[in-house]
């Protein structure tokens, strides 16, 4: 094995807690278990304290009438009960953090209620959750298909449809700003896509009736012509949307052979 | 020691007060500015700005994407020099990701590819590159040398400057029970161009000290002041410490207090 493969094991027994207790691992006997065991617990707070506060900001920014600074979680037992488990990174290991987090901020109970602060949570849990997984760290040059003739979209896995009761875009720049009443949010159902760039970048937008016939149906498997057909939509509109959808990190052309 | 320019790091958080505060003379940039950061257009025309950020790691080759994004934030903070850390903290795959400074190992094969890397990026930068030290919780018993004897040899190869993390250093010392100014010796002490001080507090994961966004005590005031009389190319000294935790009392409070200690 390469020292660069060694480094990439040390990486691995930090960030992922179930090889650490390994035979694989723990008999390559490469550094100071007690050690590694500390410094692993020592990044996965840093790790989700990093998420949290900015995926959580908003809930942060009510925690005065909440009573629940969302980072919190870190310091109590849950926290400590799921390090054993965790794989730094993961999209499983994201959603029991996020859990967590969501299920302590809801016992705070607001006065007075917050009528969107459910909506709001959702919302904080689908884009930590959405952030997880495998990035691209540097191009190695095996570009993308563009959504040129024979192309096969594929929805992104990960992408995330998200149905709100409240118009919560408005209300969000709000929260962050100085306020004295929480700022209010209009009861307007919205729906809107969550997805995450292939370098890790999170974005969201306003899921119109197009996109979520595209979510639904792109596969891999169908080309531009039988998306067109199967949506009901006509070729501009059809290139708008993906064109939209691959800025946003939702869908995918993957590379030909 | 006259010369050497004082400051600390860009807290967006701490826009307001970095915008009107006195004695400070540049601010470390670790991440781009907000968009919709009010206090930026301030900063940037008040303050010398050093860049600071995640570039990539340097036990790759950075890909033409990375480096134009470096050459761009060199280019928006004018910045006198560009710093990358001696960091290898993702799977060469991307599966795995500490997203925390980790050390390489310290082998002939890293160092063959720290130099090989950090060359090409040398080349590709308009300002000086300068590379800093990043402190191991651990040995990984597969290492080949001390770090110190690894750095050396890199800036032998690179003639890059060396960004001196002290708190670095002096937990390292610690953790090795060794005396901090006796393993300050063994680094090239004569490539510092920067040198960063900051504050350690007790991490309960860690059982230890750690580097925390607190005031440095006056012991490490005190290895500041060793450390700068044996860098004698050294033109800035950084208080590093960068979290929204970090109020803006321990932030300018710590600056003076550098200032003073190496007054």
């Amino acid at each position: 094995m390469t020292d660069r493969g060694l480094q990439d094991l040390v990486i691995r027994a930090l960030a992922d807690a179930p090889f650490r207790g390994s035979a694989e691992w723990r008999q390559r006997a490469l550094a100071d278990d007690e050690r590694v065991e500390r410094f692993a617990r020592f990044l996965a707070r840093h790790f989700y304290f990093e998420r949290i506060v900015h995926f959580f900001k908003y809930s942060a920014a009510l925690a005065r009438v909440t009573g629940r600074r969302p980072d919190a979680i870190l310091g109590q037992p849950a926290f400590a009960a799921l390090l054993p488990s965790l794989v730094l990174g993961t999209r499983d290991s994201a959603r029991a953090v996020a859990g967590l987090v969501v299920a302590y901020v809801k016992s705070g109970a607001p006065l007075p209620p917050i009528p969107y602060h459910e909506d709001l949570l959702r919302y904080e849990e689908a884009m930590m959750v959405v952030e997880a997984g495998p990035r691209v760290w540097r191009e190695t040059g095996n570009g993308e298909r563009g959504a040129g003739a024979g192309a096969a979209p594929q929805t992104v896995e990960g992408t995330a449809l998200l149905d709100l009761t409240y118009d919560l875009p408005a209300v969000l720049p709000k929260l962050l700003r100085p306020w004295t009443a929480a700022p209010e949010a209009p009861a307007r159902p919205v729906r809107l896509i969550v997805a995450r760039s292939r370098h890790g970048r999170v974005a969201v937008a306003k899921a119109t009736d197009a996109i979520v016939s595209i979510m639904d149906l792109a596969d891999g498997s169908k080309t531009l012509d039988d998306l067109a057909r199967e949506a009901g939509l006509r070729p501009a509109e059809l290139q708008a949307t993906l064109q939209g959808l691959t800025e946003l990190g939702a869908v995918r052309f993957s590379t030909g052979s | 020691m006259s010369a050497l320019k004082i400051g600390a790091f860009y807290n967006p958080h701490l826009g307001r007060e970095l915008a009107e505060a006195k004695g400070i003379d540049h601010l470390a940039m670790a991440d781009p500015p907000r968009a919709d950061d009010p206090w930026w257009p301030k900063i940037k025309e008040r303050y010398t700005l050093l860049l600071h950020d995640y570039l990539g790691q340097l036990s790759e080759p950075l890909d033409e994407r990375s480096i134009q994004r470096a050459r761009s934030l060199a280019e928006l903070y004018r910045t006198p020099w560009v710093a990358e850390h001696f960091q290898c903290l993702h799977t060469e795959d991307g599966t795995y990701n500490l997203n925390y400074v980790f050390p390489p190992l310290y082998t002939e094969e890293f160092l063959a590819r720290f130099v090989a890397n950090a060359n090409v990026l040398k080349a590709r930068l308009d300002q000086p590159l300068v590379m800093e030290n990043i402190p191991g919780f651990f040995d990984v018993r597969h290492s080949q040398m001390a770090e110190p004897v690894w750095l050396r040899r890199f800036f032998e190869a690179t003639e890059v400057g060396f960004l001196l993390d002290l708190p670095h250093v002096w937990l390292e010392a610690h953790y090795r029970g060794v005396r901090p100014t006796d393993w300050l010796g063994e680094f090239p002490l004569e490539r510092v161009v920067e040198v960063h001080v900051a504050g350690v507090t007790e991490d309960p994961d860690l059982q230890g000290p750690w580097i925390a966004p607190a005031e440095p005590t006056e012991e490490m005031l005190a290895f500041a002041t060793h450390a700068v009389t044996r860098c004698p190319g050294a033109r800035a000294v950084t208080f590093d410490a960068f979290s929204p935790s970090l109020t803006a009392e321990v932030l300018l409070r710590s600056v003076e207090r550098i200032r003073v200690a190496l007054a």
